[in-house]
């Protein structure tokens, strides 16, 4: 992130703003007692004094840790069903019990949280770099470009962006389909989002800063880039946090409904679909992908909350002065 | 005003007008009907085949500009939707269905707007205390849970609940079952069936309002009109009702014009869980069957939803707040 130009964070370790603050006029250089806190150091401090948001990644780093070794610590692999213990409920072999076919709820959980994280993560920060160009370019440019963007941007979100992503992934198949699921999710998430941010530019680009910049001859695509991004930063990295969930979402809405992930492939949606019709009879096959996918979404929404205050200048988090 | 609505009306008609074109173009690029056929053991005579794709304007040998300009025409002349893959007509599919989705729709919209808004200003009222904290952590759980979840989660309690006292009081499959004359029956057997999926619509709708207003209550709460109100001796709780709720019940009315179309959206998922013949699992069936027509037809719906969104929101926000300019 930039550290030029950002918003005064109202903070008295703040040089400019405290009148007696340590820095002497003369040579320009903080006094030996003063400690100047980094921008990072108090977001980190302001993120962790939040409970909500350490229990939010502590949980995200369970579930991190058992998508990426958790595979290792069973025997049975999620497409290698054992036909001797068909709908099992949990016991010390199969720790979270077998589907119909046979298949390990453990193993298919491990591989689903997997796609599931890819998918949101991958997506979202696709989604975040597609519509911050686009949105402060249409903002940056005005006039007829600023016209015609927003009525194409306008048009786009007209016909509901779920049928859309429904209509594309529909053809794919197996194996490829998580890839066309990420595309599809990036290539019509992005909109709405474009939409807020060219808001957001609109006071930026009448900003001191970015008027000397153009008058200096900076070629626009630096601009955007350099100034008009990096000072949108705290606004990108909160919605980047809290796209992961909406993208969650959406996939586990579209491979629920039989069109997003198919077999032999499987997701945290697709393992939903498959425990509806057995749920009096095997409900752990609906029971533990559930709380896995809530366990998911909420630990992500708490870390964006977190975020959120850690880094808007106006959050109380910073404390009052009273 | 008349003036303004009907250039914003001419826009959005070309803008739903583009959108479907490019959902045609799109749909026919990416779904294979012929593969209905092809995927069959063994399949029917290519020359069939053809014959039934041609029927229904599907055939993708067809150039597809000539079957999207076959397809225009038909709307455009006869209000002609198309044929499905099996050459029954979209018109008659989708009519009865749009009934069915609404039916579920709007006891959900209206509770969940009626609610959220009632907590989101409780909430505001007491920003930071106890009260407010709980009912926050609770939506914030809420929001984010998938649907799917909400929806099985409740499904499963409810049928667990039918066991448990041996007497079936909710239905989890359909809309109606009782097909005798008696009305207070009838209207009894709607609603048994009706609870769930409105419980599963009307949480995450709740939760959603609650959050959105009591933002917006606590902006204008501490704007300089509802200060001076308070300074010249109005009660806390009268100059909140009178002069703060007022202003930020505005961007809440655009937030339900615009929440047309993603209630039909997050209806999909209601209407699957609980097997109701709605719009949404028309949508589903649709995609499956390789329904180019149908899914084009379904899409246009939704655009026109958006767009009706769209401009009712236009309108209360003209209406309701008076520093809009219509220019």
């Amino acid at each position: 992130m930039s550290t030029a130009a950002m918003i005064p964070t109202g903070l008295p370790a703040d040089p400019d703003s405290a009148p007696n603050s340590g820095v002497d006029p003369n040579t320009d250089k903080p006094r030996s007692d003063f400690k100047r806190t980094g921008r990072m150091t108090l977001y980190v401090r302001r993120f962790f004094r939040r409970p909500s948001a350490v229990v939010g990644l502590v949980m995200l780093v369970i579930l991190l840790f058992f998508a990426l070794v958790g595979s290792h610590l069973t025997k049975w692999a999620y497409d290698q069903p054992d036909f001797t213990a068909l709908s099992d409920p949990p016991s010390a072999d199969h720790w979270l019990g077998t589907t119909t076919g046979g298949s390990d709820m453990y193993a298919l959980i491990i591989r689903g949280l997997g796609r599931s994280l890819s998918i949101g993560f991958i997506s979202s920060i696709a989604i975040t770099i597609i519509a911050a160009f686009i949105g402060t370019a249409i903002a940056y440019f005005e006039g007829a470009v600023e016209k015609v963007g927003m009525w194409l941007l306008d048009m786009l979100l007209v016909v509901p962006s779920f049928l859309l992503i429904a209509l594309i992934i529909s053809g794919s198949t197996g194996g490829n389909d998580w890839i066309w699921l990420i595309f599809g999710l990036t290539a019509f998430g992005w909109v709405g989002y474009a939409r807020t941010l060219r808001t957001l530019t609109l006071s930026l680009r009448e900003r001191e800063y970015i008027k000397a910049a153009k008058y200096m001859g900076v070629p626009a695509f630096r601009i955007i880039l350099r100034h008009l991004i990096p000072n949108l930063g705290s606004v990108l990295v909160i919605n980047t946090v809290l796209g992961v969930v909406s993208a969650v979402n959406s996939e586990t809405a579209l491979s629920f409904l039989g069109l997003g992930i198919k077999a032999p492939d499987t997701s945290l949606g697709t393992l939903l679909n498959n425990g509806q019709s057995i749920i009096l009879t095997a409900p752990w096959v609906l029971l533990f992908p559930s709380i896995v996918l809530i366990l998911l979404t909420f630990s992500v929404q708490l870390i964006g909350d977190g975020l959120r205050d850690a880094i808007d200048p106006y959050s109380r988090s910073a404390g009052k002065a009273e | 005003m008349i003036k303004y609505i009907l250039k914003r009306c001419f826009n959005y008609v070309i803008m739903l007008f583009i959108a479907t074109s490019m959902t045609y173009f799109l749909a026919s690029a990416f779904m294979d009907p012929r593969s209905n056929y092809m995927s069959r053991h063994p399949h029917p005579p290519i020359a069939s085949i053809n014959r039934s794709l041609d029927l229904a304007n599907i055939n993708d040998q067809t150039p597809v500009i000539v079957r999207y300009g076959r397809w225009l025409t038909g709307i455009v002349t006869r209000w002609n939707w198309g044929l499905s893959p099996e050459q029954s007509p979209i018109n008659g599919a989708i009519a009865p269905r749009i009934l069915a989705s609404v039916q579920l729709v709007t006891v959900a919209t209206v509770l969940s707007i009626i609610f959220g808004v009632s907590i989101g200003v409780y909430t505001a009222i007491r920003q930071y205390k106890w009260q407010d904290r709980t009912l926050n952590s609770i939506a914030t759980f809420f929001l984010v849970i998938p649907t799917a979840v909400l929806g099985l989660v409740i499904v499963y309690l409810a049928v667990s609940m039918n066991n448990g006292i041996g007497q079936r009081i909710f239905y989890v499959t359909g809309l109606h079952s009782y097909s005798g004359g008696n009305p207070f029956a009838w209207f009894l057997d709607l609603l048994q069936h009706l609870v769930l999926p409105t419980i599963v619509m009307t949480i995450p709708g709740t939760v959603s309002y609650h959050l959105t207003q009591r933002t917006y209550l606590l902006d204008t709460m501490n704007a300089d009109y509802v200060r001076t109100a308070r300074a010249k001796g109005l009660p806390l709780n009268k100059a909140i009702r009178r002069h703060a709720l007022r202003t930020s019940l505005i961007p809440t009315a655009v937030d339900v014009a615009f929440s047309i179309a993603s209630i039909f959206t997050g209806a999909v998922i209601t209407e699957t869980v609980f097997a109701i013949n709605g719009l949404g699992s028309y949508f589903v069936q649709a995609i499956g069957d390789n329904d180019i027509n149908g899914s084009v037809a379904i899409a246009a719906f939704g655009g026109v939803c958006t767009l009706t969104g769209a401009l009712l929101a236009d309108i209360f926000s003209a209406w309701l707040d008076p520093r809009i300019r219509l220019s």
